[in-house]
């Protein structure tokens, strides 16, 4: 019999308590696909893009196994006043800061040469966080909540993806007259207070963020959700293959992960900027000229456009994401078993929708949830704070619309 | 027995295969590609650390735009 594990309430599928069934069929096809395209990075593409394709894969499998979704952690603070998933969240940016800002602040001495996710602050990165994060609501998942969903089989989530394509899309023709909006270069924590204070400034924001997430839940219930201490429900072993991993273990695993595409890439893990380019490359498919965008003129995107996906790194880890995330599903004989229920209206209208203000705000804001606030945090960038601030503002709102889409807020 | 299955398994492969497809037309059709075939004077994006950029994106800073006419 499924039964959903307590991580359900904080992401967006979860696999079963009771040991699962492996779906051989679903494993096999993935790992076979998963050595074809790995293959096919390995001739034509540098050998570090081999590395990312597999660092993709491990954070598709930590997401699925740990239902490490965004959106949900939100969603049930802000309705049910339960923090245990935003709290999660205030613990993976805790970890992620502990183990980038020190190697940031000592490149040089490293030697390394990276560079953390920052971006400009103005009126650009606040219309768009806040548009991200009203679609998130909308859309059913957030930009990695999208994509290993999708990898899972879920078929409205293949809705929101197409439209967060094409609002991609659109969001690179708008962003120059964003960027001509009132704004001011990047500000770095890391550059003002050094490594030891941008830690202590950082750490200090989140624990107050969590102690006051905590009081509020307290007030609510009269206790807080112990979600983040609990421990596997089967053996070790059989819970790191099969899923339903304490939300800890995403946690560790997803800084960790990242860490290992800042060291490998240069720079941090990010996932939006592919789905505009597979959109503008669908685009020229069809004959229209994007060497008129503005976007599209400037030196990384329009390199990107004209070189292959494989070697396009936040592509090939996308990839790689994908494929973990059906690996993890097939493992946990869970795959497409989130689209039993069939499509109505107010789904599909709710994923288009939220798909198409979640592509076109992730591009005005420098990044989803994961480019601009996980990595801008990681990075002690100013704009991953105004990006997590002005997105919770878009989902509050949000989530009073969902029940009009028919969709649960449950 | 066979459990239940919630999906078709030649749709999931045809799905694979599309996508698979998409991936070698955009790399056949790529400047990585005539590179690699040993096409000189192809520029690619190798290494894409843009250092001169003010964003993950590849943005230019605020600062160094130019207004735009009637601004």
């Amino acid at each position: 019999m499924a039964s959903t594990t307590p991580n359900a309430a904080y992401g967006a599928e979860s696999p079963t308590v009771d040991t699962p069934r492996v779906d051989r069929f679903i494993v096999g096809l993935t790992l076979a696909f998963a050595v074809i395209l790995g293959g096919l990075i390995y001739l034509e593409a540098p050998t570090d893009r081999v590395w990312l394709f597999l660092i993709g894969g491990g954070l598709g499998i930590s997401l699925y196994h740990a239902a490490f979704g965004f959106t949900a952690g939100w969603r049930r603070f802000v309705v049910h006043r339960r923090s245990g998933g935003l709290r999660a969240q205030l613990v993976l940016l805790g970890i992620a800061t502990v183990l980038f800002v020190p190697v940031l602040g000592n490149l040089e001495a490293l030697g390394v040469e990276a560079s953390g996710a920052v971006a400009p602050v103005g009126l650009s990165l606040v219309v768009g966080s806040f548009m991200f994060g009203f679609g998130m609501q909308l859309g059913g998942g957030c930009g990695s909540g999208t994509l290993f969903t999708v990898g899972a089989g879920n078929r409205r989530m293949l809705i929101t993806l197409a439209f967060f394509i094409v609002g991609s899309v659109l969001g690179t023709f708008h962003l120059p007259w964003w960027l001509d909006q009132p704004g001011f270069d990047p500000v770095s924590l890391l550059a003002h207070l050094g490594v030891g204070g941008a830690v202590a400034v950082q750490l200090l924001a989140l624990g107050a963020l969590a102690w006051w997430l905590m009081r509020l839940e307290r007030r609510r219930h009269g206790g807080v959700d112990r979600v983040l201490l609990k421990g596997p429900d089967r053996s070790v072993g059989a819970t790191l293959l099969t899923g339903g991993w304490p939300l800890m273990w995403g946690a560790v695993a997803l800084a960790l992960l990242n860490l290992a595409t800042l060291l490998m890439a240069g720079y941090p893990w990010g996932i939006t900027f592919a789905f505009a380019l597979w959109g503008a490359k669908a685009l020229g498919a069809v004959g229209v000229d994007l060497s008129q965008w503005e976007f599209w003129t400037w030196d990384y995107p329009s390199l990107a456009l004209r070189d292959s996906v494989l070697v396009n790194v936040v592509s090939v880890m996308d990839f790689g994401l994908l494929l973990g995330a059906m690996l993890a599903a097939g493992l946990a004989g869970r795959f497409n078993r989130a689209s039993r229920k069939p499509l109505d209206l107010g789904g599909v209208s709710s994923a288009v929708i939220g798909g198409l203000v979640m592509g076109y705000g992730a591009r005005l804001a420098f990044g989803c949830n994961i480019g601009a606030m996980f990595s801008g945090i990681a990075s002690a960038s100013l704009h991953g704070w105004i990006w997590f601030a002005c997105a919770f503002v878009g989902s509050a709102l949000a989530i009073r619309l969902r029940p009009r889409f028919g969709l649960d807020n449950g | 027995m066979n459990a239940i299955r919630d999906y078709s398994r030649w749709r999931i492969i045809v799905v694979l295969l599309a996508m698979l497809a998409a991936i070698l037309v955009d790399h056949l059709n790529s400047s990585t590609f005539a590179r690699n075939s040993g096409q000189a004077g192809v520029q690619t994006s190798y290494s894409q650390l843009d250092d001169s950029a003010c964003a993950p994106c590849g943005a230019p800073c605020p600062s160094s735009r130019e207004p735009s006419p009637g601004r």
